[in-house]
């Protein structure tokens, strides 16, 4: 919920730039107006990432198979809302998610298979469906931010929070802010806990809340930072890559513990004509070119393991082999309970 | 008798546009987030009987009652100043108290933000002067969302109390003072008197306000701030318990109706 934060962030100056030379990246032949006459309804998640969606994937294919792309913009839980209120009649060929709804979507027969395409055999198992019904296209990787002119050895744990030098300089999200609840199950899986055992990660938190600025708003990170006081806080990568754009020191570490992320997928609707215009529009997403756009722009991370990132840019996510799977089930049936427990003992 | 029935039917036409306005959109929402209130398993038990939600309650009150203070104490004398000023710029005075409403609350609660971090000017005041620790910040206290609403809060006092006071008679003070009465004695027993329907009126302005406030205290306050608003918002949208955010959006409106139906009556009596 409070993650939709990140998917509406001002792109940077070098939006126009990439965005006028991509399209000139191999047409392919094959694929040659094929769709000539079709359309394509996707949903989207507005802001930047819309728009440069529109530039380097749906005008370039409209031009090369004649299936025109029109992207609508919709959060995740009333996308999936539509998805099941349409049924019978989709209006929408395409849905992503950034809320985890494709599980539940193919769970409620929402979905139907993707055509296969090249890109999808370098997408890691663990991020698409085994059955083929979604694929994830984009990720957002969490993990430790902090300023490297005030910490000379970049931390490598969730343990380095726990640090004495640290103390009266760290920020962490509120348990309603999505990565605050990541933050909780990671210092509860450090600390030998789980999911299911919550109880660790509530007494590592203890530990430093009680001098730790906690905060709720996604737009306070920047803020924090450049206070100068706040040199260490669990946040995403992007968010570091963004301060650092605006002339905030900010670096991003993996912890070693792995890092917790946010997966950004697609699925078609169960009844839907355009699976094969879909699929297509899915492998664009995937192309290496695409990936290191969309990663630099607006900093989601590349899923196909054949994208080479930049110096630039790959500091700031996490490689797909280093992220922690985390239990989305449990967390989300354990929400009310820990943001209870989380006001009381932690926020105080 | 058929008079009086007349000017009956007159005031009854001249209420009903804003009565039925007031029915529409406050009191059968109301009634209906109350009905809501009761769905499910019991929400009113679950809070009243509850020390933490007790102590959230306790936070919006005493917030409420902190920031009507402060700006009754420093918006008495502005809006007495401004009320008496015998210059043509008063008007441009007035306005220039109202600059805080202008600009938006997110805006101004990150400005206020800048200022109390640790190293921020109003945190590095108050810890030259001793009195707090060395370390020590405005952001995430009660004090920090205290003075951040009496910023904003403060035109509105300025505003109310100005036009009542506007309305005093000076011949009155003079009266008095002819009578032996010092300035300041005139002041007490005339002009505050005679302004307390405008201290009335801004202190419930502003303590409505203030115990409903969300923007400011959930920004100022962060996640330490347990106000009464920030819990119904965290019910409703975060954790989708409506039953139980409507339960707190009742009590919050009974509880802070009462203090200010008790607030003025006691004002009300004092006046007489």
């Amino acid at each position: 919920m409070s993650r939709d934060g990140f998917l509406s962030r001002p792109l940077t100056r070098r939006t126009a730039l990439t965005a006028a030379t991509l399209p000139l990246l191999a047409p392919s032949a094959r694929a040659q107006q094929r769709f000539t006459g079709r359309e394509i309804v996707a949903t989207a998640f507005g802001g930047p990432s819309q728009d440069l969606i529109q530039r380097l994937v749906y005008d370039p294919i409209a031009r090369e198979t004649g299936a025109r792309g029109t992207q609508t913009p919709l959060l995740s839980a009333n996308a999936f809302a539509r998805m099941r209120a349409e049924t019978q009649a989709p209006q929408i060929d395409l849905f992503m998610y950034s809320g985890g709804q494709q599980v539940a979507a193919k769970a409620g027969d929402l979905t139907q298979k993707l055509p296969d395409a090249p890109n999808f055999a370098n997408v890691p198992a663990n991020l698409k469906d085994a059955d083929g019904q979604w694929i994830a296209w984009g990720l957002v990787t969490e993990g430790i931010l902090y300023r490297p002119d005030k910490i000379a050895t970049p931390p490598r744990s969730y343990r380095d929070f726990f640090k004495p030098e640290f103390e009266g300089h760290i920020a962490f999200p509120h348990i309603t802010n999505g990565y605050g609840t990541d933050f909780l199950v990671m210092l509860a899986k450090t600390f030998g806990g789980s999911e299911q055992n919550i109880g660790p990660g509530f007494e590592a938190l203890k530990r430093i809340s009680g001098r730790a600025n906690i905060f709720r708003s996604a737009a306070e990170v920047q803020t924090l930072f450049a206070s100068g006081d706040i040199w260490i806080m669990p946040y995403d990568g992007a968010s570091a890559m963004r301060s650092k754009a605006m002339g905030i020191p900010v670096s991003y570490a993996v912890p070693e513990e792995g890092a917790p992320y946010v997966l950004l997928t697609g699925a078609v609707a169960k009844r839907s004509r355009n699976a094969d215009i879909a699929s297509f529009v899915l492998n664009r997403h995937l192309d290496p070119e695409v990936q290191t756009a969309i990663a630099r722009e607006i900093g989601w991370a590349p899923v196909n393991t054949a994208t080479q990132l930049p110096p630039d840019v790959a500091p700031f996510m996490a490689p797909t082999d280093k992220l922690a799977n985390l239990d989305r089930d449990a967390i989300n049936a354990n929400r009310p309970a820990w943001t209870d427990r989380f006001n009381r003992e932690i926020a105080r | 008798m058929i008079e009086g029935a007349r000017r009956g039917l007159i005031a009854a036409g001249l209420l009903a546009p804003a009565a039925l306005v007031f029915a529409i959109l406050f009191v059968w929402p109301q009634l209906g987030l109350f009905l809501q209130s009761l769905g499910g398993p019991p929400t009113f038990s679950r809070f009243l009987g509850d020390s933490y939600y007790l102590g959230v309650l306790g936070n919006s009150l005493l917030l409420g009652v902190c920031v009507t203070l402060v700006t009754l104490v420093l918006g008495f004398p502005l809006a007495f100043l401004l009320a008496r000023a015998e210059t043509r710029w008063a008007g441009l005075l007035l306005l220039l108290t109202t600059f805080p409403l202008w600009v938006s609350a997110v805006v101004r609660s990150f400005a206020w933000m800048v200022l109390f971090f640790r190293s921020g000017v109003a945190s590095r005041f108050l810890q030259g002067t001793g009195l707090v620790a060395p370390d020590f910040q405005l952001i995430g206290t009660f004090a920090g969302v205290v003075i951040a609403l009496a910023q904003v809060l403060l035109p509105i006092m300025i505003v109310t109390l100005y036009a009542v006071i506007r309305g005093v008679d000076r011949d009155l003070e003079h009266a008095a003072m002819n009578l032996g009465a010092s300035p300041a004695v005139a002041l007490w027993l005339v002009t505050l008197r005679l302004a307390r329907g405008g201290v009335l009126a801004g202190s419930l302005l502003v303590f409505s306000l203030s115990v409903s406030a969300f923007a400011t205290p959930s920004l100022i306050g962060g996640a330490r701030a347990h106000f009464m608003a920030v819990t119904i918002y965290e019910q409703t949208l975060e954790l989708l318990d409506w039953p139980f955010a409507a339960a707190i959006a009742a009590i919050l409106l009974v509880i802070s109706l009462s203090v200010a139906l008790t607030y003025g009556k006691l004002l009300g009596e004092k006046t007489r």
